[in-house]
């Protein structure tokens, strides 16, 4: 009878509580989204499993060794963790909070404290720390991106890069947004906080990932999954605010053709970008260097074995452990909260605003120069490659069954992906540490 | 922190963000455009290299009128299905 008692409160039921509960109908309903609505699937499967994986009562996946060792509470344990972060209680819920302020050299005692006991890291707090903890994952993703790219459209076209710039005005409006928040006293942001939640409206996972790794990484689950979800729904939400903002006759200009663009000028505008990165702006060196070693990788022609490999194997791995990274931060006590529903909210009007500062930009550029540039074509300045690129095309061939804008507006989409590695550039540089 | 320093903390990150943002992507305007324009200088030789076989398969194919039927086609059908 007593065993019996005991394998049944250490059952997961027995443990379950609402919150863990709450996150895992959560969890599901990623899953079903990504795998009935077909919504970013190949990161929304992942992240949506690691956080069931997280949510999982007692087995800690995602926990460190220190907090797993808070959490089950032995005495000893918790007197010789209080020793290690220099706290005068043995109170776990005391130390829960002080384990997460604390700093790395503390952090660290209290994590070698825990494993003297015998307690070690959750399977995805490892992932966690591997991947995202260190900056790794977003930025080998961001060289595969890069293996991708094709920069032949923004070059033939250089002048879309003012589309990219002028996207990115959502970011730095919702950061205005989140601070008036709290400001006003109905949420708690840090400007840190703030900025890592504007970065959802440059429309880039990787780097919202990696700024909120870097400024906020408490946010982090909240921020990936609003930044993928609306990546998913660009095609739903863009199309209105660029109905909106344009005239039909505006979406019925065609645009020139655009010229073909040599093989040379591809393989030295990686470079360019480089020196130009090195020279103005060395905070972004480590998203935009990665994006352009992939992108030289490609165009040179020489490494194909390396391009492909950081196009497709590579990528996929690194996005298997990246989603498994993010789910492990959907744990309840650290998701459900009311920031939660404001990243979702501002992550959003970030989104339409730069939506929007693309559209009315592009309409700038067309009344500005004597080349037609169809305002359509603005809205992919927001990065989300290639679905924002698709939106415009398709609204375009709406209006005008002729008109194929697709390559142009590829020239915003990739200005749109250096424009917010940008403006993550100067947010770490402002804010970081 | 108080909140009219968050607020005030807000907007300078947003013009000296914004500003930043303009200010590179401008010079990377100028940058690329100086850089297409040196290099298609430079080599300027090697798309005539590349045109100059086109024309002679064209000639080869004899039937004109069938080419260039077949090529309007296959244009067409390239630009429907990007």
């Amino acid at each position: 009878m007593e065993q019996l008692l005991s394998l049944w409160q250490g059952s997961g039921l027995y443990n379950m509580g609402l919150g863990q509960l709450t996150m895992i109908v959560i969890c599901m309903l990623l899953l079903y989204l990504a795998i009935v609505k077909n919504f970013e699937p190949l990161l929304l499967v992942p992240i949506g499993f690691g956080g069931l994986l997280a949510n999982i009562p007692e087995a800690g996946l995602a926990l460190s060794a220190a907090e797993q060792a808070i959490h089950f509470a032995k005495p000893e344990v918790l007197a010789a963790i209080a020793q290690a972060l220099d706290a005068n209680t043995a109170d776990p819920a005391v130390l829960k909070h002080l384990v997460h302020e604390t700093g790395p050299s503390a952090y660290a005692a209290a994590q070698l404290a825990a494993q003297d006991a015998g307690y070690s890291n959750g399977m995805l707090y490892s992932f966690y720390s591997v991947a995202i903890g260190s900056g790794i994952a977003p930025l080998v993703i961001f060289m595969g991106v890069g293996a991708m790219t094709d920069f032949g459209p923004l070059l033939a076209n250089p002048k879309t890069l003012f589309l990219g710039a002028a996207a990115q005005f959502g970011i730095f409006a919702t950061v205005l947004g989140a601070v008036g928040l709290s400001a006003m006293g109905l949420m708690d942001f840090s400007v840190q906080q703030a900025a890592a939640i504007g970065i959802i409206g440059g429309a880039d996972g990787p780097t919202s990932i990696y700024v909120a790794s870097l400024l906020a990484p408490e946010l982090l689950g909240a921020i990936a999954v609003a930044s993928y979800s609306y990546m998913a729904l660009v095609p739903l939400i863009q199309p209105p605010i660029m109905r909106a903002l344009t005239t039909p006759e505006e979406r019925k200009i065609e645009m020139v053709q655009l010229r073909t663009v040599s093989r040379a000028e591809k393989i030295i505008f990686p470079l360019a970008l480089l020196v130009l990165v090195a020279l103005l702006l060395p905070d972004a060196a480590p998203l935009l260097g990665m994006f352009c070693f992939g992108n030289l990788m490609k165009e040179s022609g020489v490494v194909d074995r390396l391009s492909d490999t950081a196009q497709n194997a590579l990528i996929n791995i690194t996005t298997i452990f990246l989603g498994l990274s993010v789910g492990s931060k959907l744990i309840a006590d650290k998701f459900l909260a009311v920031e939660t529903l404001g990243i979702l909210a501002l992550g959003i009007v970030a989104f339409g605003i730069g939506t929007g500062c693309g559209v009315l930009m592009a309409k700038l550029m067309n009344k500005l120069t004597k080349t037609p540039v169809n305002p359509l074509i603005g809205s992919a300045g927001v990065s989300a490659v290639p679905m924002a690129a698709r939106v415009s095309n398709k609204l375009g061939l709406e209006y005008n069954p002729h008109n194929f804008l697709l390559m142009h507006a590829m020239g915003p989409n990739v200005a749109g992906v250096i424009g917010s590695a940008v403006a993550a550039g100067v947010m770490i540089k402002y804010l970081g540490g | 922190m108080h909140s009219s320093e968050l607020i005030s903390e807000g907007i300078n990150l947003m013009l000296f963000g914004m500003g930043f943002v303009f200010v590179f992507l401008t010079l990377l305007v100028f940058v690329t455009g100086l850089m297409s324009s040196t290099v298609n200088k430079l080599v300027k030789p090697a798309p005539e290299v590349t045109n100059k076989p086109a024309p002679v398969s064209a000639s080869a194919a004899g039937n004109q009128d069938e080419l260039i039927a077949v090529m309007t086609a296959a244009v067409h059908k390239y630009r429907s299905g990007r």
